[in-house]
Formats: structure tokens, sequence, C-alpha cells
């Protein structure tokens, strides 16, 4: 069961009506809700990664997110911990130009070094298979 | 610092009363543009009693179906609220303290504002 406070030690009524919060001027993401899992698409709409984390970082005394992360999180998940950061793949936040149903971004996949594993397969795997190297006829 | 360090991590007050657990990090996108977009700001956490099933979303927006799934999700998730990061006094990793609120903080409604289409 996941973790969570019994009913005793919850600190507040459930039912408290809370008051609404300063509305900040510009677009509100909440991170789980809108960017984790969700498809990265190049500038041409072809996958490029999933959003696994999100790396922030403080600058001027504010803390904002620099990267969107990627990276092999399948075991993390299932058994706990996480990656070694050098495990994670990178693609900067200034390469996004719109979070939707999926973040969208404003390069070419092939630019990023997301999909180094993809190349290097094409290159090295399916590149020497006869008929690798052109499109089925 | 990456947002699995303060995700789900358990929340305190200053007097070391356990508060809840961070289910979701509320982001502004409200500075100057990096690229086409402003860089996320990281402006609050979401605080529940529970941290399962929170991804769903519904104690945060208006939908309401389907109606059984809705009233379910926003039932359990009753009591989160969003506490802004100006009232956050530390943050640290799983191995640490989690997230300890200061002296004197605000709790506000954790709905996201109704213009939010994504």
């Amino acid at each position: 069961m996941s973790p969570r406070l019994r009913r005793g030690e919850r600190p507040f009524p459930p039912d408290e009506r809370l008051p609404e919060p300063p509305r900040p001027a510009g677009l509100v993401l909440d991170a789980r809700l809108h960017l984790l899992d969700r498809q990265v698409v190049d500038v041409r709409g072809d996958p490029v990664a999933i959003v696994d984390d999100v790396e922030l970082e403080e600058r001027d005394g504010r803390v904002v997110a620099t990267d969107l992360l990627s990276g092999p999180v399948l075991a993390t998940r299932v058994f706990g911990g996480r990656p070694p950061r050098s495990r994670w793949h990178r693609v900067a936040w200034r390469h996004v130009t719109e979070v939707g149903v999926v973040v969208r971004l404003g390069v070419r996949g092939e630019t990023l070094d997301v999909l180094w594993v993809e190349r290097w397969l094409r290159e090295h795997v399916v590149g020497r298979v006869p008929g690798g190297r052109h499109d089925p006829e | 610092m990456i947002l699995s360090d303060l995700l789900d991590a358990r929340v305190h007050d200053a007097a070391g009363r356990a508060l809840g657990f961070v289910v979701d990090v509320r982001l502004v996108l409200d500075g100057p543009p990096d690229g086409v977009l402003a860089p996320p700001r990281l402006h609050g956490l979401l605080v529940s009693p529970r941290t399962g099933t929170s991804f769903l979303g519904y104690e945060r927006t208006d939908e309401n179906a389907p109606a059984v799934l809705a009233r379910w999700f926003r039932r359990r998730h009753r009591g989160t609220f969003l506490v802004l990061w100006d009232d956050v006094a530390a943050s640290g990793t799983d191995e640490g303290p989690g997230v300890v609120l200061r002296d004197g903080y605000r709790r506000w409604d954790p709905a996201l504002p109704p213009h939010r289409g994504a």
C-alpha cells in the first residue's frame, strides 16, 4: 500500500475549504499531471522520448526547470531508487514549443543526444542487413 | 535537484508535525522566454495525506466524468492543499528529512486555474 497518514494523524479536517491561492500571471502546469510520462515529439511529429523526470536549478533566487530528463527508469520504478545521474538524457527546455497531450519540440530529433542508441543501431546493425540502407520497395 | 527529489517526499511543519506527502509540484511559466516558452518556475507543492492515485488530478480540476471515479478520487484526496515554494524552509532527498515548511506557512486550495487546457 502506498504511504499515507493514518486518519488519526491527519492534522486538518478533511472537508475544510481553503482560500484560493494568488493567481500567477503565466501558464500553470502540475508536473506529474501535465509533464511526466508525456511523449516528446520533434518538430516533424516523430516521437523522441518520454518525460521521465525534470531537472531543476536555482537561478536568481528562483527554482526553474532547465531540462526534461529521459532514461532507464523501468527497473527503478519497479524496485525503487533512481538511475545514476550519468544515465539521464537531457532535452533542454528551450527546445520545447508546446505542452499539451504531447510535449512538442522545435528541433529535429536527430540533433538530440537522447536518440543516440537509435542512431547507433541504425548505423551498426540495421545498416549492415541487406536492404537496410534504402526504403522498402 | 530533480523532480523526483521532491515527489512523494514527506512534509512536516516547523514543529515536526507530519502534514502529508508531496503528490505533485506546481510550475508556472511566467518569466522571460527561454526559446519559445518561459522556463517553468517552481511555484509550490501539492501536499496530500495520501500518495497513491494522485496523478489523476481529479481533486485539482473541474473534471467530473466518469462521475463515480471523479467522486471516488476527490474523496480519497480530501485534505490536499497547495503550499507555495516561499513557505518551504528545507527540502531534502529520500535519505533526508523530506520537506519542512517554515513557521507560519499558509495552505491554499489545490485547484488548478480554469484556463489550463492541456
